[in-house]
């Protein structure tokens, strides 16, 4: 009997679910943080040109009322800092969106002392677009992609975060927090 | 004037430097450590007055830190870069504000990088870099590729589940 | 002027509920690029300014001593991304000038060219944003897509929207498609046409004239004692101008008649009104350099890039950029890879010093106004 309910119950949430993420498709707010290069493809979509408010989505310029981050491009350990805060900011359900091959594994900044490499294991990322910089259209597609994902409800980053959290904290205040040099012979 | 003769005006007052013309408009002026300042003011004083950058260079096979004041001049369209050459070791050097104002920010950020001192300079907090513990970066004994390899590979997702 | 705002942060500091913060950046919509100041506030009178910079650091200065003399023509369009060809060919200049490597003079008027369009349409952001500080987004909307127009060509030649890539030690990549020039010659003359239409919308505006005129203004000599260069400087009289002064390219055979503004005051007004005039004469050095453009080879041959050599020795160029002086000046040991690289961009003193001097002065709602009129790149500072 109690199995019985429990069903229905997981039913009718499962259909409730499927109608909120009909319509939170159709709606989302992308947070207006320029982290990196790419943003100079941003202001081209949002204007006339390529116009993505015909998809639904709008820039916003709070975190509070943002649903995507869009990470353009390389993030620096300032930058990664700031973007956890506003991360953390958002509220669910929220997606990040990894722009550029930089976020993905460091791109042309491998190397570099100051970009992180991989983004996903500070915070999660549900989609990533490739390319140096990636044209308006691919990332037009990747938006369109996105749509789709939150309208299958396979977007789950936020939950992935959240019962990943040790992890990912574990991997930011390895960064943020240290407290001796990572190489020998640092000073201090 | 032509940039042999003003380079041989300079030379007339000053004995002890040495000098180098790269091409038309460039040349390079190589001074030692404690007479910089007298040739940096005698320069703002004959037109050189725009200050486009300092910059360091690390000769570490040398053990030397080379200090580089790019200047301009609007009157003459010459281009002379002043070059002091410090030890590597504690390296210090005279700070040049009170020639030029901006060369505060240019200390600053070679002090970051560089970690040679300014002596004089208020204020050389750090500006660009969080939270640095190890060698100044540009430092040539730097190896970025190995710091990025040790701060920023986190490992396979292991502890996720 | 200044005793007052001292005064007043006396008042505030005594009264500790007074004075409070605000992070202008870098989560901000009026900021432009991943780059902060936090300023403190009386009201919404700035009495003074701290920096928060540092979010674009990527070390390009180390990475290029890592990479091979080509390989780094990838890194160097990043340092400005609005305005990347500026880069390219003061690096290349400069490699040349250590190799002693001539370059075919086709080559040279196609870097003119390339590096002129590449201004306008960074000098097309930089009326656009204007426009957006001020909340009069039609401005900003009309020259993004003009801006298209130019980045569209720009696909065609090299490939690239944004980052070209398209300068090389010796030469440029290719030569015009076919085509390209009647296209870019049309393109030129559409410009013409719209900047009648860009003086109603954004120069006559009386919104824009009231918010401009007399914001954070600079004479002559200060602005060449603190280091600002370029359109900022020209808006204040002087009359200075690298492509002149020390002509790099085909700047020696093509004429550039510098704008200068009559009675310029050097205030916000002046700058915005100077940009729209640099603008104007791009058109016409375009024009120019396609009349005469020579035939022959676009690229000398250098042999296997990847074993490139460059001898020993320095040098220093300087490209007049749309936000003032870039320069690269470049050590080389002789060896495959650059020994030291040391980049200097136009907004580093105006950004990271002059707001110093000037962010006291003004409101909280003209501190985006007062960026986007000095056209303060991020990228280049931080490098």
């Amino acid at each position: 009997m109690l199995d019985k309910i429990q069903k229905d119950r997981e039913k009718r949430q499962s259909a409730w679910e499927a109608v909120i993420n009909y319509f939170r498709k159709r709606s989302l707010y992308m947070l207006h943080y320029c982290t990196g290069c790419g943003a100079i493809e941003l202001p081209p979509i949002m204007t006339s040109r390529w116009d993505m408010e015909r998809f639904g989505i709008a820039p916003m310029a709070t975190p509070r009322q943002a649903d995507i981050l869009l990470v353009t491009g390389y993030a620096s350990q300032k930058t990664i800092k700031r973007l956890i805060y506003t991360y953390e900011q958002m509220p669910n359900p929220k997606w990040v969106l990894g722009f550029g091959s930089c976020t993905i594994n460091g791109g042309i900044y491998w190397d570099s002392y100051n970009v992180i490499n991989k983004l996903d294991r500070y915070i999660p990322i549900d989609l990533f677009i490739s390319g140096c910089m990636p044209r308006p259209q691919s990332i037009l597609s990747a938006m369109k992609k996105l749509q789709e994902m939150i309208g299958k409800g396979e977007a789950k980053g936020y939950e992935r975060y959240k019962q990943n959290y040790e992890w990912y904290k574990k991997n930011q205040r390895k960064l943020l927090e240290r407290e001796t040099p990572f190489l020998d012979g640092g000073e201090k | 004037m032509k940039i042999k003769e003003m380079l041989e005006n300079i030379k007339k007052e000053f004995p002890y430097i040495g000098t180098e013309i790269q091409e038309e408009k460039q040349a390079r002026i190589y001074v030692c450590n404690d007479k910089f300042l007298n040739i940096l003011t005698y320069l703002r004083n004959e037109k050189f007055e725009h200050l486009a950058n300092i910059f360091a260079i690390d000769w570490i096979d040398e053990k030397e830190f080379e200090i580089n004041y790019n200047l301009w001049s609007y009157e003459y369209l010459v281009s002379i870069i002043v070059k002091v050459r410090i030890p590597r070791d504690k390296a210090k050097i005279p700070t040049a504000l009170n020639i030029w104002d901006h060369a505060q920010i240019y200390e600053r950020e070679v002090h970051e990088f560089f970690g040679i001192e300014f002596i004089g300079n208020p204020d050389l907090s750090p500006l660009f870099l969080h939270n640095w513990k190890d060698l100044p970066p540009m430092r040539k004994d730097f190896d970025t590729e190995a710091f990025s390899r040790k701060a920023f590979d986190v490992g396979e997702r292991e502890g996720e589940k | 002027m200044i005793d007052r705002f001292t005064e007043l942060k006396k008042i505030a500091q005594k009264d500790g509920h007074v004075l409070y913060n605000i992070f202008f950046g870098p989560n901000h919509p009026g900021m432009n690029g991943n780059f902060g100041y936090v300023l403190d506030m009386v009201g919404s009178q700035v009495v003074d300014v701290r920096l928060n910079a540092g979010q674009l650091h990527r070390g390009f200065e180390k990475l290029m001593e890592k990479r091979l003399w080509v390989q780094n023509f990838s890194l160097i369009p990043r340092v400005c991304v609005v305005d990347p060809d500026p880069n390219e060919v003061a690096y290349a200049t400069t490699a040349e000038k250590l190799a002693d490597i001539d370059i075919p003079k086709r080559a040279k008027y196609i870097r003119t060219i390339t590096l002129e369009m590449s201004r306008m349409t960074s000098l097309l952001m930089g009326m656009g944003s204007v426009g957006g500080a001020t909340g009069l987004y039609t401005i900003m909307y009309w020259m993004l897509s003009d801006r298209d127009y130019l980045l569209d060509m720009f696909e065609w030649l090299t490939g690239g929207r944004v980052y070209h890539i398209f300068n090389l030690i010796g030469g440029v990549r290719r030569d015009f498609p076919e085509g390209w020039i009647d296209k870019i010659l049309e393109l030129m003359d559409y410009f013409e046409n719209k900047l009648k239409e860009y003086d109603h919308l954004l120069y006559n505006n009386p919104i824009i004239v009231k918010r401009l005129e007399g914001l954070a203004p600079i004479t002559g000599d200060e602005a060449k004692k603190w280091g600002v260069t370029g359109p900022n400087l020209r808006a204040t009289g002087v009359r200075s101008d690298i492509r002149i002064d020390y002509p790099y390219a085909a700047y020696n055979e093509v004429e550039v008649n510098i704008p200068i503004q009559e009675d310029a005051k050097g205030d916000a007004l002046a700058r915005a009104i100077q940009v729209r005039l640099e603008f104007e004469e791009s058109i016409n050095i375009i024009r120019k350099a396609i009349k005469q453009l020579p035939e022959g080879p676009v690229r000398v041959k250098i042999g296997n890039p990847l074993k490139l050599r460059i001898p020993k020795g320095e040098a220093y160029t300087k490209i007049e950029s749309s936000k003032g002086e870039f320069g690269y000046y470049i050590v080389s040991d002789g060896g495959i890879k650059p020994y030291r690289v040391s980049v200097r961009g136009p907004s580093l003193p105006v950004g990271l010093f002059l707001c110093k001097r000037d962010l006291p002065k003004i409101r909280i709602e003209d501190v985006a106004l007062w960026m986007n009129t000095y056209s303060i790149c991020a990228p280049d500072f931080d490098r």
